[in-house]
């Protein structure tokens, strides 16, 4: 203690001495200016430390945020490390997972369904259960301007055919996207989705009967853009070029592929609330007979669907789409006059009234392009019911019951039960 | 006349196509225009707006009132992504539709890892990657990790200073004025997670049943314990026979409340909290999923009231 008393003592003295020396040669004003330039010198030195600190926060937040990427990407390689010993096979990941990047996205979708068949014609019905199709889906980036998107599909009752394979330009001026390959025309609601994105079983009448038993897929050019009319209806507007013909079945054009089909399609979109949308669309199509490329068939369609969110679980959804084709009137050898002018119609309500669970009900009316004169009616019908079960987002169930009148005076009832799985990559393109 | 007219169809169609062509949507750079920003989710378009503010257009596609991982864009979010100078997004599976909606787009910039998508999950630090390799035997989503990492307002840290950078990059004119909203709200995020921090002290340790795998983040920054959930496996439905798989796990658990956001069915939790004795609780996912829950902030205001009185 006094060790502490003394050595404190002597330090006063010191500073004491020191002071008074420097007030011997300097006076007091001069004092205060020194003191001043010190201080703003050190205010300075504050200044740049500051500076420093915040400099030094800002690297801290960013080595974390770079030291949690090198963690993401060290629990990604040990991820795979582990894999690689346990699958030697192609990983289940997509390819945007480091180090699979080069393997396409595939996926499966199978569609089993057993069909109850009422027929009261003579060759056709009986009770089946048949894998009606198996997809396989392919797809990938060609670069970073291009995808390559391919399906192929098998059946036990077919052979194995090639359903689609286009590729797909992005940014292209005048921001257009273009496809060209073979695939589905944008026409309408139903004939530019896969069977699997259906409401129901089968597609309407109008579809089988004009286009196609699966619509039409056509080797083809097409260009899609969304035109800038204002703010708040949304345009879309597409352009393509196919090659001719119909697909399986389908009657609306000749059979020469060498006589192209013209078609466009305008769609127009509408958010008439947060929980309501109303689309429009219409669609031309210009295409040809066999004996001219005169594009003298013609064929208008007009859709429309209304979504209605009624909850985060509830849908209400109709949709409705009409086609008029018209075709030069010809008659043949037997006296049957072929062409003219047919509409054809379907409307359908879904409601999904469950998160798993959804019903509708489906209206055709179509009238058969080439009838022969002693048919006893002009049209098709058809009224169909469903209900359908979402087991998870990748495994559907749909139990179906459809009638028709045919114009052939004989009638149909058919009941289908449905499974539809996807495996895979498996995502819907945009509608 | 009229035969002429239906023979020059086909070309006056041609004609009109063409010209609905040349209409192209307009994306000038005008420099007192704001950005126009799309994000994915509500929430992220909030911290876009407390970073950009005046000088930033923002909206987005999800409504906060469904379920973000099973949205269907519209034509009108397509043209909207179409005219936008950034697209905000959680990357990995959580908007599983995101990227058919920018195919339909067809912007090369605005696909995953264009210079003009912003994936929000970069720098997170993600919760339960999976360690093996996965089937869908497991569920249908999360296969990168769980994806919702909004939930914890520590990862709000990240986001803002990745969306204040991207601002400054494409904006560099306004650099400071993004700079300096960032420093305010990260700031105010500070107090804040205090504040929670302490309102929510004593759920530490506690746990919790949620609907679906979304709030491990959230159970995470509060020390909660949250392993089990109302749907079997990530986007499966309930099931009788997992309920009785919880019924005989709360046996052995002290669970004190089963948590969901507003948009899966709260009967369901509390058929279950019935039987166990538990609370439901209603935790959003997003900004504007319930009342009083308009900006970042109030949402989680919102959120940790709900748990801190639930686990009361
Ligand atoms: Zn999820």
């Amino acid at each position: 203690m006094q060790k502490l008393y003394i050595f404190l003592l002597v330090f006063c003295q010191m500073c004491f001495l020191k002071i008074a020396d420097v007030g011997a040669d300097f006076s007091l004003e001069e004092e205060v200016t020194a003191m001043k330039s010190q201080m703003s010198v050190m205010q300075g030195k504050i200044d740049v430390l500051e500076r420093k600190v915040y400099s030094q926060e800002d690297k801290i937040i960013e080595q974390q945020t770079q030291k949690h990427a090198y963690e993401r990407r060290i629990q990604e390689l040990e991820s795979q490390s582990t894999q690689q010993p346990q699958a030697p096979v192609a990983p289940s990941m997509p390819s945007r997972v480091p180090g699979t990047k080069w393997i396409p996205d595939i996926g499966a979708v199978a569609d089993v369904v057993l069909t109850v068949d009422h027929a009261k014609t003579d060759d056709e019905g009986g009770n089946r259960i048949s894998l009606r199709e198996l997809e396989l889906v392919l797809g990938s980036n060609v670069d970073p301007y291009s995808r390559l998107d391919a399906t192929v599909s098998f059946s036990d009752s077919e052979e194995p055919s090639l359903e689609e394979a286009y590729l797909t330009r992005f940014g292209l001026p005048l921001e257009t996207t273009a496809r060209i390959g073979k695939f589905l025309p944008k026409v309408g609601k139903v004939l530019g989705v896969h069977r699997d994105s259906l409401d129901t079983v089968d597609e309407p009448l109008v579809i089988t009967k004009f286009f196609g038993a699966e619509g039409m897929s056509k080797s083809g050019f097409d260009l899609t853009k969304m035109v800038n009319i204002p703010w708040p209806i949304t345009h879309q507007l597409t352009f393509g070029v196919l090659e001719g013909g119909n697909g399986e079945d389908g009657t609306a054009f000749g059979t020469a592929r060498k006589r192209p089909t013209l078609y466009a399609h305008l769609k127009n979109y509408f958010d008439m609330s947060d929980r309501t949308g109303l689309e429009v669309g219409f669609s031309p199509m210009f295409g040809s007979k066999d004996e001219g490329a005169n594009l003298d068939v013609r064929v208008l369609g007009v859709d429309a669907t209304l979504v209605h969110h009624l909850s985060a679980n509830q849908d209400l959804k109709f949709q409705a789409e009409a086609f008029n084709l018209d075709r030069k009137k010809t008659i043949d050898d037997e006296g049957n006059s072929l062409g003219g002018n047919f509409w054809g119609t379907y409307g359908l309500v879904d409601f999904r009234f469950h998160p798993q669970w959804a019903t509708g009900f489906r209206y055709d009316y179509v009238e058969p392009v080439d009838n022969p004169a002693d048919n006893p009616k002009s049209m098709d019908m058809g009224y169909t019911g469903y209900l359908a079960f979402h087991q998870s987002e990748f495994a559907r169930w749909r139990l179906q019951y459809t009638h028709t009148d045919l114009s052939t005076g004989k009638g149909d009832d058919t009941v289908y039960l449905q499974g539809t799985f996807a495996i895979g990559e498996h995502k819907h393109k945009l509608q | 006349m009229k035969s002429i007219m239906i023979k020059r169809l086909p070309y006056l169609f041609f004609l009109g196509v063409l010209f609905l062509f040349s209409m192209s949507p307009e994306r000038v750079m005008a420099a007192e225009k704001p950005l126009e920003i799309v994000a994915t989710q509500a929430l992220f378009a909030d911290l876009v707006k407390q970073v950009g503010q005046d000088k930033v257009d923002v909206r987005a596609i999800a409504s906060p009132k469904f379920n973000i991982h099973f949205i269907q864009p519209r034509p009108s979010d397509v043209r909207d992504v179409t005219q936008a100078d950034l697209y905000v997004n959680a990357g990995l599976d959580l908007e599983a539709w995101s990227d058919p909606l920018l195919e339909a787009v067809g912007r090369p910039q605005l696909f995953r890892r264009g210079e003009r998508n912003l994936d929000l999950s970069s720098g997170i630090r993600l919760l339960k990657v999976p360690d093996h390799p996965v089937t869908r035997a497991e569920g249908d989503i999360h296969l990168f990790g769980n994806p919702h990492f909004q939930m914890n307002p520590e990862n709000a840290r990240i986001m803002v200073r990745v969306i204040s950078e991207k601002l400054k990059e494409i904006d560099p004119v306004n650099a400071s004025y993004y700079e300096e909203n960032a420093k305010v709200f990260l700031g105010r995020l500070d107090r804040k997670i205090a504040e929670w921090k302490s309102l929510c002290a004593h759920c530490v340790g506690k746990e919790i049943i949620s609907y679906h795998d979304d709030i491990v983040y959230f159970a995470d920054f509060l020390g909660l314990k949250a392993d089990q959930e109302l749907e079997p496996k990530p986007g499966i439905p309930p099931t009788p026979k997992h309920f009785q798989f919880l019924e005989d796990y709360v046996k052995e658990h002290q669970v004190k409340a089963i948590v969901l956001p507003t948009y899966f069915s709260r009967s369901t939790a509390e058929k279950l909290a019935k039987r166990i004795g538990a609370k439901v609780a209603t935790i959003c996912q997003n900004v504007g999923e319930a009342p009083g829950t308009d900006d970042f902030f109030s949402f989680f205001d919102y959120n940790f009231k709900q748990i801190s009185e639930a686990l009361q």
